[in-house]
């Protein structure tokens, strides 16, 4: 039976350091998409999510809020992406290539806000949002999976959907107000 | 149907999960009611936003690499020394070619005289390389020729191996051996698995798929280079260069890295694949071109050391044959489904134990009841070579699963006599699938 992220963590702290295979299975796709958003080539991409989920792993103790734990993860991914995308500029400031990965990234910055938002939502609509989009799920496969009503999947996709805008809608109302001061 | 239900049925609507005289009322009132259009519209626009992350992400599996390097620092944590305090402070593994000054600089501050020299060879190996257009490799590896591309076994003969890749103008890559390709032409990567005339799809562009990610590394020398350097200076690899005359009559600098996996010796997957071995790995580079030559791998088993591959051809920048990227499928090719469907009794096949159902499957092979058979596989239809080699077992005993650190498959020891009288004993891998909750057949007949 699926344990909740809360549930894994607080495994992990006490030494059942495989269980860390469950959460890098569960977040390994949001945090690619997240990272693909910020970092153009695939090996980059790919790297960062595992330096991320190391990094992560490496400094568990340090999670104050064990349930956020996705949350926390896509923050430490962005200091990594920020890492990467800084050494890249540092080592081929004069190299067009450097500027068209950096304008590729600035580009596509658009992308991970969804990701941000889908780490706010309470963990039964996140898991919902991941099963459907993430790992390409049925809503009938999803209700089997988590032995639920189907109606009760397409009402939690409802809520999420309302949730997941309001976020979004949120953090675009909170840029454009630093933007302009 | 009024904006309340409207609303309410909106998502399995979008869905295609209402009947349909439901449907057709949803589409009715949201063709007069502009504020539930709306509506409509936000959750369309979101969803498809969401679906885009899909396709980018199907490939994506980083459990392996991830428990591994955890397995690896949680023993290398243990020691707070100059190497984790450097490691953290340069952020070291982050880009493929990234920071080459600063892996000299650490090599220089980590190791002795010797192994600082072997990572500045590297070092500049990949910078002698930094803007491939294409590479071709062509080796030989001990592995069965139509099996999974990065399986090895020390007891088989070699094989030869190769790998195209064309880096610009746009990404394109075929792997190759006596019966198993795989061509991804831009668009698509296709697997044929020659002697069973079976293919397999990854419908999108794709950096690697079907175990071809350690020929990739091998192909990109600067992310191998990232690679051996982060693991030697995290988990304490040791590295040294010699020098040698080559049959050329060119100088020749050989870097020797001894890699070790960090599974127990015990573990069942250890030397089974490349990635998952100790190995010996003997890189040679020419002195003056400083480019890569030639790479030798060696297994480190308990019966001793063996050379399991050897890369003997590397082509740089050679323009590569437009035919190379076209893969020509037999006529009565058949697609593997590479999922596995519902049943209408899944709960019975669900609730087995991975036992139940290595013994149900052998059941199943030694009756030739293939639709029973196929049940328990991922991939359908049944592979002609399976029947063949299972059709009309008899069971001898089948055992209790165990795990390994480096997979996630649970393995079922068991011992069967094949039709031809050939007494079987191997372990049966079984892996979960996820969305219908049963074991399926991963490998190991």
């Amino acid at each position: 039976m699926d344990l909740t992220d809360k549930e894994y963590v607080e495994r992990c702290r006490d030494g059942h350091q495989e269980d860390f295979r469950v959460l890098v299975d569960r977040y390994q796709k949001p945090l690619f998409a997240y990272l693909a958003g910020r970092l153009r080539d695939g090996r980059q991409v790919e790297e960062a999510a595992q330096e991320s989920f190391v990094r992560a792993f490496l400094s568990l103790k340090k999670l104050r809020k064990p349930e956020s734990f996705y949350s926390w993860l896509l923050g430490i991914a962005g200091r990594v992406a920020k890492e990467q995308l800084r050494s890249l500029k540092h080592r081929q400031q004069d190299c067009e290539v450097t500027e068209s990965i950096m304008a590729n990234a600035a580009d596509r910055r658009e992308d991970y806000p969804l990701e941000e938002a889908i780490a706010a939502l309470p963990e039964s609509y996140r898991q919902v949002i991941l099963l459907r989009y993430y790992e390409g799920h049925s809503c009938q496969e999803i209700a089997t999976r988590l032995d639920l009503p189907l109606g009760t999947v397409t009402k939690t996709l409802s809520r999420a959907y309302a949730l997941l805008r309001q976020e979004l809608v949120a953090r675009e109302s909170a840029e454009t107000t630093v933007n302009q001061t | 149907m009024n904006c309340a239900e409207c609303r309410e049925n909106l998502v399995a609507c979008v869905e295609g999960l209402l009947d349909r005289e439901e449907s057709l009322q949803c589409q009715a009132h949201l063709e007069t009611c502009a504020a539930c259009r709306a509506e409509h519209a936000a959750i369309s626009s979101l969803q498809r936003q969401l679906a885009a992350r899909g396709p980018t992400t199907a490939e994506v599996s980083l459990v392996n690499p991830v428990m591994r390097r955890v397995q690896a620092m949680q023993t290398e944590r243990e020691r707070d020394t100059i190497m984790t305090k450097l490691f953290t402070r340069w952020g070291f593994g982050l880009g493929a070619a990234a920071g080459a000054a600063a892996i000299i600089l650490i090599a220089f501050l980590v190791f002795p005289k010797a192994q600082a020299t072997a990572a500045e060879v590297m070092t500049k190996g990949a910078q002698a390389v930094a803007k491939l257009t294409t590479i071709h490799l062509r080796g030989q590896l001990r592995t069965l020729p139509a099996d999974n591309f990065s399986y090895i076994n020390a007891d088989c003969p070699f094989n030869t191996i190769e790998f195209w890749k064309q880096f610009d103008p746009d990404l394109k890559w075929r792997v190759e051996k006596p019966q198993r390709v795989v061509v991804m032409d831009g668009q698509s990567a296709v697997m044929l698995i020659k002697n069973s005339g079976l293919a397999c799809k990854v419908p999108q562009s794709t950096t690697s798929a079907f175990d071809t990610d350690w020929l990739q590394q091998i192909a990109n020398l600067s992310n191998t280079i990232t690679n051996e350097l982060n693991n030697a200076i995290a988990r304490g690899w040791k590295m040294s260069l010699t020098n040698e005359t080559g049959a050329d009559g060119r100088a020749k600098d050989i870097v020797t890295i001894e890699a070790k996996s960090g599974l127990p010796d015990n573990d069942y997957i250890k030397n089974s694949f490349v990635n998952t071995a100790d190995t010996r790995r003997v890189y040679v580079f020419d002195n003056q071109s400083e480019r890569l030559e030639s790479v030798k791998i060696y297994l480190h088993a308990t019966s001793g050391e063996k050379l399991i591959f050897w890369l003997d051809q590397i082509d740089y920048n050679q323009p590569i044959d437009p035919g190379v990227w076209k893969l020509d499928l037999p006529t009565d090719v058949s697609w593997w489904q590479n999922e596995m469907q519902k049943l209408p009794d899944n709960d019975k096949y669900a609730s087995m134990t991975a036992e139940q159902i290595a013994r149900a499957f052998f059941e199943a092979c030694s009756q030739e009841n293939w639709i029973e058979a196929e049940k328990f596989l991922r991939e359908s239809p049944v592979d002609h070579l399976l029947k063949q080699e299972l059709g009309g077992l008899e069971i001898i005993q089948v055992g209790t699963a165990f795990t390994s650190q480096a997979s996630l498959d649970q393995f079922v020891p068991y011992e069967i006599k094949l039709k031809n009288g050939y007494d079987k004993k191997l372990n049966l891998a079984l892996r979960k699938d996820k969305p219908t909750g049963r074991w399926f057949v991963d490998g190991g007949w």
